[in-house]
C-alpha cells in the first residue's frame, strides 16, 4: 500500500525507510510519524513528548489518525500472526523483491507467512 | 455512556466513538462460542498481560517467562498462555505452538473468538494510549448463551484455523466479506467465526481506511495523506516483526 501509494503520487517515497530510521523517508513529517508510531507498539515513556511533536507537525486531527491506525495495525499483525495465514496470492508475484529490499527474512513471523526456497 | 470522548479534551471524530461503542457492545454480549463473562475475563486479561509484556518480550523463550498473576476466574491456563503471548509477543508464535494449544484441548473455534477479543481491546486501548486518554472501563456482561454454530464450509486454506472462501460461505453470512469475490487472507482469518469479521471490518473502517478509501492513494479527505497513513501502518507492522 505504501509503494503503491507513493507510486500514484509521484512522491519518490524509499520504502528502504519502513526498516532503517536513518533513511529518509521523503514523506512529510515522516520522523514524527515513525517515532510515534515506534513509541506507542513499545510502550515507551516517551510517547507523552513525541505525540506533543507530532500534533505540532501535522495537528491535532492528524495525530488521531496516526493513532487510529496505528491502533488498528496494532489489531492485525496480531491476527495474522495468531492465525498464521500464508502471504496472499496476488502479493506472491511482488513480494521477494521486497522482502529482497527491505532484508525482513529474520523475522520470526516469516516461517509462518512464506515459504524461502 | 462508554467512549464519551466530547469530554476528554482531544476532538476525536464520531466515528471513533461510534465504532469503539458498538465493539464494547459485542464484547459484552455471549458470542458464538464464548460466554459474555469469559470475554470480559480474557478481555480483563489482554489489558493484564501488559504487566508482562518485557519479560515475554525480552525472554530467551516465550515459553519460559513467568506469566502475571492472573486477574480473572473462568479461563483455564491454556488459555491464558495464549493470551499473554498474542498480546505481548506475536511475532514468536509458531505453528508448533498452536498445535499444542489443541493438543491441549483448546478448540480451534473457541480459538478465533479468542484472538478477536484480544486484538480488539488491545487496539481500543491503543488508541487511548495513542491520543493521551485513560482506558475504558470494561463493560458488564450480559446474560445469555454462545450461538456455537460452525460454518459448514470452512476448510483448509494454508493458514492455521480453516478458513470459508467468499464463494462458499453459509447464506446467513453471505455479507461478511461485503459481497466481494475474493478476500485477503487477513480478513478471512476470523472467518471460521463469521460475525468476528464483521467485527473487524466495523474496526477497520473506523480506524484506518473503509473499503473505498482503500481503493482512493491520491485525493483521501483525511487529516493525513495515504503515503503518511501507510507509513504509519508500515512502522506498526515491522515494529512488531510482522512479516504478512
Amino acid at each position: 500500500m505504501l509503494r503503491a501509494s507513493s507510486k500514484l503520487n509521484q512522491s519518490g517515497i524509499d520504502i528502504k525507510a519502513v526498516v532503517d530510521g536513518n533513511v529518509d523517508s521523503m514523506i512529510p513529517a515522516g520522523p514524527s510519524l515513525a517515532s510515534f508510531a515506534e513509541a506507542l507498539v513499545s510502550r515507551s515513556s516517551n510517547l507523552e513528548r513525541l505525540r506533543s511533536n507530532l500534533v505540532d507537525e501535522v495537528g491535532e486531527q492528524g495525530m488521531i489518525e496516526a493513532a487510529g491506525t496505528a491502533a488498528n495495525f496494532q489489531r492485525m499483525v496480531r491476527i495474522a500472526d495468531a492465525i498464521g495465514i500464508p502471504l496472499d496470492d496476488r502479493s506472491l508475484s511482488a513480494a521477494d523483491a521486497l522482502i529482497e529490499e527491505l532484508d525482513i527474512k529474520t523475522f520470526h513471523s516469516a516461517s509462518n507467512t512464506y515459504r524461502f526456497d | 455512556m462508554y467512549f464519551d470522548y466530547q469530554n476528554t479534551g482531544v476532538g476525536v471524530p464520531d466515528r471513533f466513538a461510534d465504532a469503539h461503542q458498538r465493539a464494547w457492545t459485542r464484547l459484552a454480549s455471549p458470542g458464538m462460542w464464548w460466554t459474555s463473562t469469559e470475554k470480559i475475563d480474557i478481555a480483563a486479561e489482554t489489558r493484564n498481560a501488559e504487566n508482562v509484556r518485557d519479560e515475554y518480550r525480552n525472554s530467551l523463550s516465550p515459553s519460559i517467562a513467568d506469566p502475571p498473576q492472573k486477574v480473572s476466574s473462568t479461563l483455564d491456563e491454556s488459555i491464558l498462555e495464549a493470551i499473554y503471548r498474542i498480546t505481548t509477543d506475536p511475532a514468536r508464535l509458531s505453528r508448533d505452538w498452536f498445535n499444542t494449544l489443541i493438543e491441549r484441548g483448546v478448540k480451534d473455534t473457541h480459538y478465533v473468538e479468542l484472538v478477536s477479543v484480544i486484538t480488539t481491546v488491545l487496539s481500543i486501548d491503543d488508541f487511548h494510549r495513542g491520543i493521551g486518554i485513560d482506558l475504558e472501563d470494561l463493560p458488564t456482561p450480559i446474560k445469555g448463551d454462545p450461538l456455537r454454530r460452525r460454518p459448514t464450509s470452512a476448510r483448509d486454506e494454508g493458514s492455521w484455523v480453516n478458513t470459508v472462501p467468499p464463494a462458499q460461505l453459509d447464506p446467513v453470512d453471505d455479507d461478511i466479506y461485503g459481497g466481494r469475490d475474493s478476500a485477503p487472507n487477513v480478513i478471512r482469518a476470523l472467518s471460521l467465526v463469521p460475525p468476528e469479521v464483521r467485527a473487524l471490518e466495523d474496526m477497520h473502517e473506523a480506524q484506518y481506511l473503509t473499503y473505498a478509501e482503500m481503493g482512493e492513494f491520491v485525493n483521501l479527505d483525511r487529516s493525513l495523506s495515504r503515503a503518511q497513513i501507510e507509513f504509519v501502518a508500515a512502522k506498526v507492522s515491522v515494529a512488531n516483526e510482522c512479516f504478512y
